[in-house]
Order: C-alpha cells, then sequence, then structure tokens
C-alpha cells in the first residue's frame, strides 16, 4: 500500500530542504471525494495531499506551463518542480525526456505504484453504484476499492470499475522516478490492444459510419490537447488560431501562413484535426487517456491513440515511454521496415 | 448517357528518382492516363501526413507517394522516414474507413519510366470502382 504519511513526509522534505521551487499533488475538492491538483509551496501545507483512486490527472503536463514561464522571466528559479507521478505519468515524463524538450533535473519525481488496482472511471462508478452517492472513494485492501456510501462500506472489485486505460497498461509503477512509494507488483493486463479488437474487426464502411459520427460531434474546443502531456508546441498545425505572434510578425507573414485546418467544426475539418493529432501523438501517447477523459462530447481518443501505440509495436517494435535515451519512433528507421504497401 | 468517373490522382514525386522517372515515360512518349497530378517534392521523406490528409481534404480520389528505392535516397535516408511514417498514415487511414486503394506508396527509379506508366494504368483502374472520394472531402 502506498502510505499518505510517506508522501507527505517526502514531499515536506523536499520543500524544506529547499530541493524543490513547489510541488503538484493532488489535493480533494471541497469535503468531496473528487480530487483536483494541488500546487504544495510551503512544507506545512503538505497536509492538504491526498493519494486515491480518483487521482487520474496526469500532472506533467504542468511541465510545460513551468518551462514557459522561466522561458518569460528574467532570473528564473531553475530548481525542479516535484510531482506525484503514477506509472503512465511517469512514461510520458520519459518522452518529453526523448525529445529534450525538458532535463531530467528539471524535476523531482516521487513515484506511486499503482499496485493492484489504478484509478476509477467515474461512469462506471456511477453505474456500479447505480444512483447513490459516493463520500469517499479509497483503496482497499488486495485489489479493491473501497467505497464509502451512506456511511457504509462497499468494496468493490478494481475491474468493474477501473480506467480503461488502467486495465490496458504495460507497466503499472513508475518506470522514473527518484522516490518510489508501494510495491512494483504487475497487474497482468491481458491483451493490451482489447479495446480496439472489436473495431478493427468491423467492415470498411462500418467502420467509417462509426468515426463519422464520433468526429461529427466534435466541438473543436482543444480540450484533449490541452490536457496531454505531449502537446506542448506553441504553434499547433492543426489550429489555424494558435500561431505564434509576436511584436515582430508583419501582417504579411501572418496572412502566408498555411491554414491547414480550417476553423469551423465541420465534419471535414474535425476528420483533419483528429488525423493529425493521432498521427503527431504516434509513438508519443502513453495512453495516460487524459484526452478520452476531458472530452465534454465523449469523443473515443483512446481508440485513436491505441491503434497507433499498437501499430508502433506490431510494425516497427516500438514502445512508447520507457527508455528516454531512445531516439523517437518516427526519428529512426531500421533497414527491414516491413514495406509490403509500397509498390 | 453519363461520362465515365475518372478519378483524380494528387502524386507526390521526389525529385530525384520519380520525378525523373515519370519525366522518362514522358519524354519516350509511353502512354499513360492523364489523372494523375504531379507534385515535385524534394524527397518522399519530406512529405508530411499533412500533405495527404490535405489532398484528400480538397477532393483527390487517390493519394500517391513516391520516392527512390531503398538504399537509393539522394539524401541517403529519406525514403527510410518516409516509408515509416507513411506506414502509419496508410494504417490510421485505413482504421478511420479509408478505402486502402486511395493512399499508396511507391518506389520509382528514374530509369522506371515503363514502371511509372504501368503504375498509373494500375491505380486508376483500381479506383474507378470505387467513384469519387467524398469522405473526407471538405463540401461547405
Ligand atoms: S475531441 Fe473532444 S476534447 Fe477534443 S476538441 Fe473535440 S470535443 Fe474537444
Ligand atoms: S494523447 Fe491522450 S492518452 Fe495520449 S498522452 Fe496525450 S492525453 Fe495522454
Amino acid at each position: 500500500m502506498v502510505s499518505l504519511d510517506q508522501l507527505k513526509e517526502e514531499v515536506k522534505k523536499a520543500l524544506s530542504s529547499g530541493k524543490v521551487k513547489y510541488f503538484i499533488g493532488y489535493e480533494n475538492i471541497g469535503s468531496g471525494w473528487q480530487v483536483r491538483p494541488a500546487f504544495i509551496r510551503q512544507p506545512e501545507d503538505v497536509d492538504r495531499l491526498v493519494w486515491t483512486p480518483a487521482c487520474f490527472h496526469n500532472l506533467v503536463r504542468f511541465l510545460h506551463d513551468e518551462k514557459r514561464r522561466r522561458a518569460r522571466e528574467k532570473n528564473p528559479d531553475i530548481r525542479p518542480v516535484g510531482l506525484v507521478v503514477k506509472g503512465c505519468d511517469s512514461r510520458s515524463i520519459n518522452v518529453l525526456l526523448q525529445e529534450k524538450y525538458i532535463e531530467r533535473n528539471d524535476v523531482y519525481i516521487i513515484g506511486v505504484s499503482c499496485e493492484l488496482t489504478g484509478v476509477i472511471n467515474i461512469t462506471k462508478l456511477n453505474q456500479h453504484l447505480n444512483g447513490l452517492k459516493p463520500q469517499k472513494v479509497l483503496f482497499g485492501s488486495k485489489g479493491t476499492f473501497k467505497v464509502i456510501v451512506d456511511d457504509r462500506e462497499i468494496e468493490i472489485e478494481a475491474p468493474d470499475i477501473l480506467a480503461d486505460r488502467c486495465l490496458e497498461c504495460p507497466a503499472n509503477f513508475p518506470v522514473i522516478a527518484d522516490v518510489i512509494l508501494g510495491e512494483e507488483i504487475k497487474r497482468n493486463p491481458g491483451n493490451r490492444y482489447q479495446s480496439i479488437s472489436a473495431y478493427e474487426k468491423m467492415a470498411l464502411d462500418e467502420r467509417w459510419s462509426f468515426w463519422q459520427q464520433q468526429f461529427s460531434r466534435c466541438l473543436r474546443c482543444y480540450a484533449c490537447r490541452s490536457v496531454c502531456p505531449m502537446c506542448y508546441c506553441d504553434e499547433c498545425v492543426a489550429d489555424s488560431i494558435a500561431y505564434a505572434v509576436t511584436a515582430e510578425t508583419t501582417a504579411d507573414e501572418k496572412a502566408q501562413k498555411t491554414r491547414w485546418v480550417e476553423r469551423n467544426p465541420e465534419l471535414s475539418e474535425n476528420i483533419f484535426y483528429h488525423l493529425v493529432r493521432a498521427i503527431h501523438l504516434a509513438g508519443r501517447c502513453v495512453d495516460c487517456g487524459e484526452c478520452e477523459r476531458v472530452c465534454p462530447v465523449e469523443i473515443p481518443l483512446r481508440l485513436l491513440n491505441k491503434k497507433m501505440e499498437k501499430e508502433a509495436k506490431e510494425l516497427f517494435g516500438y514502445e512508447v515511454g520507457f527508455d528516454p535515451a531512445q531516439p523517437p519512433l518516427i526519428a529512426c528507421f531500421r533497414d527491414n521496415d516491413p514495406q509490403d504497401f509500397i509498390r | 448517357m453519363a461520362a465515365e468517373f475518372e478519378p483524380r490522382i494528387v502524386a507526390f514525386l521526389c525529385k530525384w528518382c520519380s520525378s525523373a522517372g515519370a519525366d522518362l515515360a514522358g519524354v519516350s512518349r509511353m502512354e499513360y492516363p492523364p489523372n494523375v497530378i504531379p507534385i515535385q517534392v524534394m524527397c518522399s521523406g519530406s512529405v508530411s501526413p499533412l500533405y495527404v490528409f490535405s489532398a484528400l481534404s480538397h477532393g483527390a480520389d487517390g493519394v500517391l507517394v513516391s520516392g527512390c528505392h531503398p538504399g537509393d535516397c539522394h539524401y541517403i535516408k529519406g525514403n527510410y522516414y518516409a516509408r515509416r511514417r507513411l506506414a502509419l498514415v496508410k494504417k490510421l487511414l485505413e482504421y478511420i474507413g479509408l478505402e486502402p486503394q486511395r493512399f499508396q506508396m511507391s518506389w520509382v527509379s528514374a530509369t522506371e519510366g515503363v514502371k511509372f506508366s504501368q503504375l498509373i494504368y494500375d491505380l486508376v483502374k483500381e479506383l474507378k470502382p470505387l467513384g469519387p472520394q467524398t469522405k473526407f472531402r471538405r463540401n461547405y
């Protein structure tokens, strides 16, 4: 079991020794069971921290803000930022290191092992509770969750309410960390590509009608991009209003920018956006599932990410996020990469 | 009677091999269907997935990317990068539900005028029965 006291102790140590600039973990929202990211700046604030099955947010995303802040400031405080990371989150740190977006000493990592469980999916929890309102959602013993409802304690088997990404997680403990809490118990992920197999088997037209329906609902709110630890570009090719403009940018330069995708959420533009998103995350997405979780219209983005992850593995033997020293997927090749599709 | 459907194929041809191959087909007066719109690029490795998506969204019925044979790239490795990147693009497009015939890759060297003209014959033959590509087309 990950001990919350130990977590607080580690954070307190890091803050009071001045080793980290500030620390990002999780705290409860009000008195409820849901959590949000917590920015801890003072050692005495560590009591706000929690570690529960509702800590699904990937905090690595906040490193982008920190990097931008540093670039803006005259004399930036260059001490590392402290983060609590799960297995999936730790893999996204590896990808950022691999792409040299950050340096290893920009971040101080406290890794927590998910052990036999992981994080929950709120929809699944609500379905399971059938209308009852949870007061607390906690880790149980031996691969269960403990949910307190009406002052009663309900034990739920992990797979019943685990987030889909956890069910297919290739490593449920941190692969890079300064301190690891909890035990490295490997939960058997079964078939890692289970969720996409039904879609792969569909006939072409069935697949098209499925995706057409999904993409036509996209609002292009870009929440999926905002939350992604890998989407750190200052300019997004898939979004014509996100061009970086400085005082020196001339009107002519602005006019000359290629607009690959138009702004309006028409089906053709939505498809373009999603194709670009999927391909730009191929070999980089660590399946932290955040994009799918935040989508207001529930577009199954993981099905796209997972497909790319599977092809990278099957065609090129490439695993995402385990080795910060390996070259990125599309920045390398092997002489014998498959080419049976080439005429 | 309605005219037979003629597919429009956007072909990204690398300057050093495939473009020269297409040229050879031309100067040798080989015949091939006029359905292809060639776009010369410096290297198949410079073909961004965005080019492919963009061609489809502008209404191409088929897209071809062609470069030098492995080992022959003018820039040594460009076609190896293209092969890897565009394999992923192809898988993605088919997963979304685009007919596999609509996105193709080939290796055509500067001496393969015959191969190029045959390739275009074949592509046109495969694309005709599919009709116009409307799935990704911008239509507003
Ligand atoms: S997929 Fe969802 S989160 Fe992403 S832009 Fe569309 S509506 Fe927003
Ligand atoms: S694409 Fe989605 S699942 Fe993948 S790293 Fe980004 S937020 Fe996480």
